[in-house]
């Protein structure tokens, strides 16, 4: 890294300093965005990931100060939640004693807070130069310059990224995105007519081939200084966020799939394209503007400055986590000392089930224990370790199931079907993208309309009404019924292409086994449930399956792992390892459906006769639960008493935007025996993980949890924290104006504007009130504090986060007891008020 | 919903001599009932998906009351006889939708789509006003009824009326979002999606419909004709192609709009009058669809995503395919009329078989090359969307809504040789992604030709969309 540029007098020095310093201030800039999965696999991201090597609170000065981005709910919300008692006067005193300012006291914060609100004119965002030349300009009776670009860059990036997801026409892709966006320049005459630039074309010509000299030459242009090139470009990048988090992810994929040719350079593009409009602004604006640009620049806010308003703010932050910290804890500590049911009870569970750790299943979970004594119930992450894609077979579709921080090491494909029904899928999938075709492809759309438009009559109806509303069975696009009951899973290669042996299926078995801590103990059923939504007409559907799989249903990883675990060879193997299946356990997959809490189980037939009854009772137990789980639900959706009906009308229905809650309100995760939370009323909104650290000597399996599912379930809690604390950047806006971009890329909040990422308004509020409180992620670990430490110690990943103040960490003593980690030790009781 | 329940049923229990004269003030023919039953349809299914769609969104109630005189107006206006009240019950809907437009008055694209076309709109409504003027001046009187029968008796229309219709014309295209006037159709997707809905289903169409309630009159002015063909034709060409270049769903079905209203317009022209509004009651119902449906593209995307890869279209495949698939389309017109013995609009059908033939072709040639089976199936295929026309042209023919006899050779050739180009454009654009023309001429057309960016500047300085 260069080191940072000094304010020399010499003129030229600087100059040359500048050229040095532009590789670096880009490659920073570029690498200062978190990617954003499209919404055929919307997985949750942490969009400050990239930024969590700094802390917090510096980070929020630093965005609000290059973007406007909030971090924080305003503080009139937080003053509510003190009136309503959300937070106290003692969570304050708590979090001031862990703050930086321990001298202020909780009468002193909520007085900050209440007159923040005078004081947010210092919290202007940087101007940028299409800032400046708007307010030079009488923007009523004129299109804003800024509204102007940032539609222009999101016109051309979503046609270019297209790639025939809904244009049949793109633009060249081989002169890549700032290429073909500078030829388009060269004619572009918008400008000229709609903004009154009649200069642009002619200076659009003139920029220089490639986008690292057009970078170089536009901040030649713009003479900003060499210190704040790079919270320069940040900022640049910033006002088109939702692109630039496309570009990410395209980098991201690349290095994961290497699936994407020249992805890692599309952000730079991307910045060189923004940072020319900047310049071709400059060059065609006025000498008022070009003054107020230089004083502009000489008077940014600094990045990093903090207020006591912030300060202020944060504590409160911390407060309101404190408050259900605490309360938790007491819940854990009531249990005391849990017992051990492989030691000291040791009679057979009547039913072993295996859910997701997601915090849904934890209310059907509770409720499945519910129904008879004996029931066990396990989190485990609901990819169930199975690091694979999916290739429904016959096709070029092909998918991750995994967690999207993964590279995936196994292919799966569909198994049972004969070449005849293959070739059969094939052709009848060519015919029906031909008829699509004909109903899109210009000319045809005319005739295509008197041919079959009157026939949509019976469409409507039948959305309307919710006549055979069952939901589209896409992975079996083209097969016939019969293929498609006929349908299995098998492992077919290994991401080299080599064949996956005994071996490998082996240690896939054992490393999920020993994953879910199950023991040495094995029902006469094991269920491995993982688990989908259900929602219709939903451009994001997939958010709300599971995030372990990529945003895709479980039912591929939970079949897999259940046909792996039945296997008498891998059984064999196992046993050589130590793990011993008894030959009366017989593993079902299922799939929780979160919308309307019913479970199916898969391959039933496949079942050996002696295990029907047992089969039954199982199902018996879940259609209770079901029922059990959906009325607890229905408090908090507002459904009446006949709950089955409520639910399913909500995942059918064409116009619901609230299908179901997803993952609001989680804030805590747990890693424990289910010993320890048994009979807590969790609310569905803490992530269970099953943990016994007596099976972990070597601190292998605690290690996994807290680098990856640990990671998991933070990209999801802060995806929900930013879209909440701020949807105009890290939200999708409202659902009713969304308009899918490209097929599947991402979404417009009505015609055009910057890509939007993150969650909708409706995922997030009732249209009275938010449904999710925006709280870090507070992790419990039931384990020893130096196998912890240890943990830490060895990941600078965890380090950052947890020292920047992006997760929390509690260690769960063997009493129930819990002490909280700080950077300078471990908290075993908080400073008294 | 309530209020045209109300009139429905006020209606059948009105005394004879008021259901006497409400035979002077209404117009009951198929054309009537095919509306009616249209408005229905879809008025229902965009009131039952808004309901639950807008839940927690304020403006719900206002939604309702703003659908619900809409669809009042619209259900006045399929069944008015007066063209005075045709017009008012148009500007009616016309004020419900701009209030619908600004459903969320905070977002400042909204107001500016809205305030273009509310400007539009009423630079129609002069041109209507004017054109209801001329008419009663010339032909001493407004029912449409009639108008249509003294054109009938007597075969000729009085220079004043023959004027107004074309001012007619001009409201029709400054409503139905014409080039260049149609950026704010495609800009809609500011309010919410039944608005959308409503909007590209319903409202847009209305133009087509008062021109076919003056088919017999418009039936003698060549040069009203000739007016609608050229501009439905200008419009469905250009805006095909820019359809081909939109990546958004929602804006790619907003332009799908813009180019079948100018079909629709250049149906009018060539006086296939049964045709217009088969595809305006067609049109429709796929547009409602489509709208509302638009939240499933990702299902879509990835259903598609199942086919194999597209192999891009050769030439020869095309031009083997393109012999077939006309003569398929034009015999199976000539063998319909034949048997169903129509005796006018054989010319008419025909012609429109060229474009059902030009249509077909690339769908044939993707199926050329591979098995013959599959080459056998598309044929099969294609010989059903034939079927399929077809019906829809004999139902459409028996509907007794008139039909142009002599349809003109000028307008005809118009119409075939821009269809003829656009086949040829989008077939060589698709062909040959990578040439200089394809290269140089994607970025314009994606610009969409740069056809809106003056009228929203001028709305900027009329109208802006914010207080200053």
């Amino acid at each position: 890294m260069q080191a940072p540029a000094n304010t020399m007098p010499n003129a030229r020095h600087a100059s040359r300093q500048l050229d040095s310093a532009i590789p670096v201030a880009v490659r920073q800039a570029c690498s200062r965005i978190a990617p954003s999965w499209p919404l055929d696999r919307f997985i949750a991201v942490n969009p400050w990931w990239q930024l969590v090597d700094q802390p917090i609170a510096d980070v929020s000065e630093r965005l609000n100060a290059l973007a406007g981005v909030a971090m924080t709910m305003p503080p009139a919300w937080y003053i509510d939640q003190y009136r309503h008692g959300a937070i106290t006067d003692a969570d304050i005193a708590e979090a001031i004693a862990l703050s930086s300012s321990p001298r202020l006291t909780p009468a002193h914060v909520v007085k900050l807070l209440e007159s923040a609100g005078a004081a947010a004119a210092d919290t202007e965002r940087r101007s940028l130069m299409v800032d400046v030349i708007d307010k030079t300009r009488d923007i009523t009776h004129h299109q804003s310059w800024r509204v102007f670009v940032v539609t222009s860059i999101s016109q051309h990036c979503a046609a270019y990224f297209d790639e025939g997801g809904q244009s049949l026409l793109s633009p060249d892709r081989t002169l890549g995105l700032y290429g073909s966006w500078r030829l388009q320049a060269g004619f572009d005459h918008s400008p000229s007519l709609l903004m009154g630039a009649g200069a642009f074309i002619g200076l659009a010509r003139q920029l220089p081939e490639s986008a690292i000299d057009a970078i170089a030459w536009a901040l030649g242009v713009l003479a900003v200084p060499a210190d704040e090139l790079e919270p320069y470009l940040h900022s640049l990048l910033l006002s088109c966020n939702g692109w630039a988090s496309w570009c990410a992810y395209r980098a991201w994929i690349g290095k994961v799939e290497a699936a994407a040719d020249g992805a890692e350079s599309e952000m730079a593009d991307l910045l060189a394209i923004r940072l020319c409009w900047e310049a071709l602004l400059l060059q065609m604006a006025d000498d008022q503007a070009r003054n107020l640009w230089a004083s502009t620049i000489e008077n940014w806010r600094p990045v990093s400055a903090s207020n006591p308003a912030s300060d202020a703010i944060w504590i409160m932050q911390h407060a309101l986590e404190i408050h259900r910290q605490r309360d938790l804890r007491t819940k854990l500590a009531a249990l005391g000392v849990i017992a051990n049911d492989e030691v000291d009870a040791p009679s057979r569970p009547a039913l072993q089930a295996v859910f997701c750790i997601d915090v849904r299943s934890e209310v059907l979970r509770r409720a499945l224990e519910a129904c008879a004594p004996g029931i066990q119930t396990i989190g485990f992450a609901g990819f169930f370790g199975m690091p694979i894609e999916y290739q429904p077979i016959g096709t070029h579709a092909s998918r991750p199931q995994l967690p999207g921080l993964l590279s995936p090491a196994m292919r799966v494909t569909d198994a049972g079907l004969s070449e005849a029904q293959v070739h059969a899928r094939q052709a009848r999938m060519r015919t029906l993208g031909d008829v699509k075709r004909f109903r899109t492809v210009g000319l045809s759309s005319f005739p295509f309309v008197e041919a079959l438009g009157l026939t949509f009559a019976w469409s409507l109806v039948k959305e309307s009404f919710r006549i055979a509303a069952k939901p589209r069975d896409i992975d079996g696009a083209g097969l016939s019924d019969d293929a498609r009951s006929r349908r299995g899973f098998e492992l077919v290669a290994k991401a080299d292409g080599s064949a996956v042996t005994l071996n490998d299926r082996v240690a896939l078995a054992a490393g999920m086994l020993r994953g879910m801590s199950i023991g040495q103990q094995f029902a006469r059923i094991l269920l491995l449930a993982g688990h989908g939504s259900q929602s219709r007409n939903n451009p994001h559907a997939s958010g709300l399956d599971c995030g372990a799989c990529c945003g895709q249903s479980g039912e591929v990883n939970a079949r897999l792992a259940a046909a792996l675990l039945n296997d008498p060879q891998v059984r064999r193997g196992l046993a050589l390892q130590g793990i011993v299946i008894p030959a009366d356990t017989w593993v079902v997959a299922g799939l929780h459906n979160t919308t309307t809490e019913d479970v199916t189980l898969y391959d039933l037939e496949r079942a050996p006769a002696s295990h029907r009854d047992d089969l039954a009772q199982l199902q018996r137990w879940l259609a209770a639960a079901a029922d059990a789980a959906r009325r607890e639900r229905s408090a908090g959706q507002g459904a009446a008493a006949s709950a089955r009906q409520a639910f399913d009308a909500r995942a059918q229905d064409w116009a619901q935007t609230r299908p179901e809650w997803g993952l609001a309100g989680n804030w805590a995760f747990v890693a424990a025996p289910r010993g320890r939370t048994a009979g807590c009323q969790l609310d569905g909104q803490v992530f269970l993980h099953e943990y016994r650290a007596e099976l972990d000597s070597d601190g292998t399996i605690l290690q996994a949890i807290l680098t990856a599912p640990v990671i998991v379930a933070h990209w999801i809690n802060m995806q929900y924290y930013a879209s909440t604390v701020d949807q105009q950047h890290y939200g999708s806006g409202n659902k009713v104006l969304h308009n899918v971009v490209g097929g599947h890329i991402g979404v417009f909040e009505g015609n055009s504007g910057d890509l939007r990422i993150g969650l909708s308004r409706q995922s997030l509020h009732d249209g009275r009130r938010w449904m999710h409180d925006p709280r870090r992620l507070s992790v419990f670990v039931e384990a020893g504090r130096e196998a912890i430490q240890r943990v830490i110690d060895a990941h600078p990943m965890l380090q950052s986060l947890l020292h920047n103040g992006w997760l929390h960490l509690f260690q769960i003593e063997g009493d129930g007891q819990s002490a909280c980690y700080t950077r300078a030790g471990w908290l075993d009781e908080r400073a008294p008020m | 919903m309530t209020t045209t329940h109300d009139i429905f049923a006020s209606l059948t229990q009105l005394p004879a001599p008021i259901l006497e004269a409400s035979a002077t003030l209404f117009l009951w023919n198929t054309v009537t009932f095919a509306m009616l039953a249209l408005v229905s349809l879809v008025g229902i299914v965009i009131w039952r998906f808004a309901h639950t769609y807008l839940e927690g969104e304020p403006g719900r109630g206002m939604f309702k009351l703003m659908l619900a005189i809409t669809l009042a107006a619209v259900f006045l206006l399929a069944t008015a006889d007066s063209l005075l009240v045709l017009s008012v019950c148009w500007l009616v809907t016309s004020l419900t939708l701009h209030r619908m437009l600004t459903y969320y008055p905070d977002r400042e694209a909204s107001l500016l789509v809205a305030h273009k076309k509310f400007l539009l709109s009423r630079l129609g409504d002069l041109s209507l006003a004017a054109a209801l003027v001329m008419i009663w001046q010339g032909a001493g009187t407004l029912s449409i009824s009639e108008l249509n029968d003294a054109a009938l008796a007597s075969g000729q229309v009085d220079e004043l009326t023959s004027l107004g219709s074309i001012f007619i014309v001009i409201a029709v295209i400054l409503r139905t979002a014409q080039l260049p006037f149609h950026g704010w159709l495609i800009q809609v997707m500011e309010a919410p999606t039944p608005v959308s809905a409503l909007l590209h289903a319903g409202i847009v169409n209305v133009g087509g419909f008062v021109l076919i309630r003056l088919a017999d009159v418009i039936n003698l002015l060549p040069a009203t004709q000739t007016l609608l063909v050229v501009y439905g034709t200008f419009t469905a060409v250009i805006a095909t192609l820019i359809m081909m270049t939109r990546v958004s769903i929602k804006v790619n079905l907003a332009w799908s709009t813009c180019a079948q209203m100018g079909f629709m317009l250049l149906q009018c022209g060539l006086g296939a009058w049964h045709l217009a509004l088969l595809h305006l009651l067609a049109h429709s119902i796929y547009k409602a669809h489509a709208f509302l449906t638009s939240g499933s593209t990702v299902e879509r995307w990835r259903f598609y995503s199942h086919a194999p890869r597209l192999e891009r279209l050769a030439a020869w495949p095309l031009l083997l395919s393109l012999p077939v698939s006309l003569g398929c389309a034009l015999g199976s017109t000539w063998a319909v009329y034949r048997l169903l013995g129509f005796d006018h609009g054989v010319e008419t059908a025909l012609g429109f078989a060229v474009i059902l033939g030009l249509a077909l072709s690339p769908m044939l040639a993707r199926g050329l090359g591979h098995q013959a089976r599959t080459a056998g199936q598309r044929l099969l295929l294609l010989v059903g969307l034939c079927a399929s026309v077809m019906l829809w042209h004999a139902l459409s023919h028996w509907s007794g809504v008139p039909i142009l006899a002599e349809p003109s050779a000028l307008n005809w050739s118009i119409v075939l040789v821009c269809f003829t180009l656009l086949f040829a454009l989008q077939a060589g654009m698709i062909m040959w992604p990578a040439s200089t023309f394809t290269r140089n001429f994607q970025p314009r057309l994606y610009a969409g030709l740069y056809l809106d960016e003056i009228f929203t500047r001028l709305t900027f300085l009329v109208w802006p969309p914010r207080k200053s």
